[in-house]
């Protein structure tokens, strides 16, 4: 079951990029995505399943850059949440390989997953809402690197809260 | 408990650092909105506490017989709600689980507890159990609290003993009684010979038939009823076959299943493991023997030594004189074949059963031609094997395990001659 959600978020991944561009490239990388998706929900190995989420994520931005369509929040986020219905159900599927699962289980997971959607568009649409005034006042020679520091800021960020905390345990 | 972040976060920081490189390179907001949501899980990820988990690990029986299963349970409670542990009961290598699994994945409410429940199947011998891997996570699996929890158990499972009416027979009685008859006249029920009375003679034995017809007072003397030494020699120097399904099990169910039915007929059982390491239960009677001889075939198993056994190591008082030795052994080794003979010529009673290792490995072949050609070699040369134990007067029984035991043993009762010496 859990192996269907990973492969069905993948076909939902692979579907999108043809769809915002319909150019030979966009659908070629977005295949080499599926490839890797079905090795890794076959497998249940997690290399493939890392390079999956990437080669969708680079086929999206991809046809995003080609076709330049109005500015989606809504999209953006769904594939967010698929690229993670991807990696999340596999991790899954490798701890319930040849275990009995409780049901309880399944219920905390779907409870946890409607809770992150809900969350995940809430603040979606709330930093929408703050780049938008933010965006008239920076200027526009620093938006790319204002850019570039805030991408580094947020990984920077996000890799030494989650290394502190496991010296902490 | 030891916190570490998984593999999964690792994948996750990693797509959320491609994903934001995109949104720089082709200057567009979207790739960074894709990874809120796993940025937002990230998050959530950082701040959580190792989980208080009491483990306790609970066995249907400490003791069971080969076939009959014990029933695993293993609570994990927790005061705080705990969304995903995985817990996985270390199972020995000789044992196989039946209905149930032994890892499972649970979920715990705070202040509740989650059960894992499976069937475990053993084969003979004693088996540690109690070792449980933890591993809870949280939420999203993005970080592992792993520990291990032991509560040794022990399950001993003993061998199944088939019930046997035809044994065979000792030579020599002992003076306790029995149920063999004994050529020495004394108390007794089977009538034996008829003598003049003397005094000191019960009234009750007077013959008053005899004493009527020849006029003078005759009595009825019986022949006495009385038990007898059985010392069951186990080799335990090799062994062929699958494991649970090879020679030295079938060679200790058929030892438990002949001690068992000597006990009956109140003989003294004594066991010697004669292999790499010899061990031995005195002769002795009762139930309590039984239990003895049990928990030393437990332990019954091929250990490979340099040194050499020799029959001097065993005490005297374990290979009682007049005993019956009944040897089972599937003749692999030379080596028990010289200390059987060696005790034939000490004058002991000697009986050999030849559990066959040929049957036991044409089961594990696939039958193709030439395999059951060096099966039927293997048989003969065994068979040619024999006639050295026959040339010194020791009767030779051979049992091939998917036959039962009883048949064997009752064509050897009817060829061995009756003659019970007291």
């Amino acid at each position: 079951m859990t192996r269907l959600v990973a492969a069905a978020a993948a076909l939902a991944l692979g579907m999108l990029p043809p769809l915002i561009a319909p150019v030979p490239l966009v659908a070629a990388v977005a295949a080499l995505g599926l490839g890797l998706a079905a090795l890794a929900v076959l497998s249940l190995r997690r290399g493939p399943a890392t390079a999956a989420a990437c080669v969708f994520l680079s086929a999206y931005a991809l046809a995003l850059w080609l076709a330049e369509p109005a500015i989606g929040v809504l999209g953006a986020t769904a594939e967010g949440l698929a690229v993670l219905a991807l990696l999340h159900p596999l991790e899954l599927a490798r701890a319930a390989r040849r275990a009995v699962v409780d049901a309880r289980v399944v219920r905390s997971q779907a409870l946890g997953w409607l809770a992150l959607a809900a969350g995940a568009l809430g603040a979606a649409a709330v930093i929408a809402v703050l780049a938008g005034g933010l965006a008239s006042s920076v200027p526009l020679a620093a938006a790319p690197l204002l850019a570039a520091a805030g991408a580094l800021g947020v990984v920077l960020g996000l890799t030494t809260a989650l290394l502190r905390r496991t010296r902490a345990l | 408990m030891s916190g570490h972040l998984t593999p999964l976060a690792v994948s996750l920081v990693i797509v959320v650092a491609w994903a934001v490189a995109l949104a720089v390179l082709t200057a567009r907001p979207e790739p960074f909105v894709a990874a809120l949501p796993i940025v937002l899980v990230l998050g959530l990820a950082t701040r959580r506490r190792a989980p208080a988990l009491t483990v306790t690990h609970e066995i249907s029986a400490a003791r069971v017989i080969e076939g009959e299963a014990v029933t695993v349970t293993v609570t994990v409670q927790a005061p705080a709600s705990v969304p995903f542990v995985e817990v996985l009961d270390a199972v020995p290598a000789a044992c196989a689980p039946g209905a149930g699994r032994p890892r499972a994945l649970l979920a715990l409410a705070a202040g509740g507890s989650a059960s894992l429940r499976y069937d475990l199947h053993a084969g003979r011998g004693a088996h540690g159990l109690g070792t449980v891997a933890i591993r809870a996570r949280d939420r999203w699996g993005l970080r592992a609290w792993d520990s291990v929890h032991t509560d040794r158990k022990v399950v001993r499972v003993y061998p199944r003993a088939v019930p046997l009416r035809s044994l065979p027979r000792p030579v020599q009685t002992h003076s306790s009684v029995g149920d063999y008859v004994s050529p020495v006249l004394g108390e007794g029920i089977e009538p034996g010979d008829v003598r003049r009375f003397a005094p000191g003679d019960r009234l009750r034995l007077v013959n008053w038939r005899a004493s009527l017809r020849l006029g003078t007072l005759y009595v009825t003397q019986h022949h006495r009823e009385r038990n007898a030494a059985v010392v069951l020699m186990l080799d335990t120097l090799a062994q062929a076959g699958p494991a649970g399904d090879d020679t030295l099990d079938h060679s200790v169910r058929a030892v438990a299943s002949l001690a068992t039915a000597y006990l009956a007929r109140k003989d003294r059982v004594g066991l010697l493991t004669y292999g790499g390491t010899i061990d031995w239960v005195r002769p002795a009677t009762g139930a309590l023997q039984y239990a003895r001889i049990a928990d030393t075939l437990l332990r019954a198993d091929v250990v490979f030594t340099y040194v050499s056994k020799d029959l001097a190591f065993v005490p005297p008082r374990v290979l009682p004189p007049r005993a019956m030795v009944l040897a089972v052994t599937p003749l692999l080794d030379a080596r028990f074949a010289t200390a059987a003979l060696d005790l034939a010529a000490r004058g002991f009673d000697l009986a050999v059963l030849m559990v066959s290792p040929v049957d036991v490995t044409r089961r594990m072949l696939r039958g193709a031609p030439a395999e059951r050609l060096a099966c039927r070699l293997w048989e003969l040369e065994r068979r040619a094997s024999f006639d050295r134990f026959r040339r010194h007067g020791i009767a030779v029984m051979e049992w091939r395990p998917s036959d039962p035991l009883e048949p064997v043993l009752a064509a050897h009762g009817r060829r061995r001659r009756p003659r019970v010496a007291g």
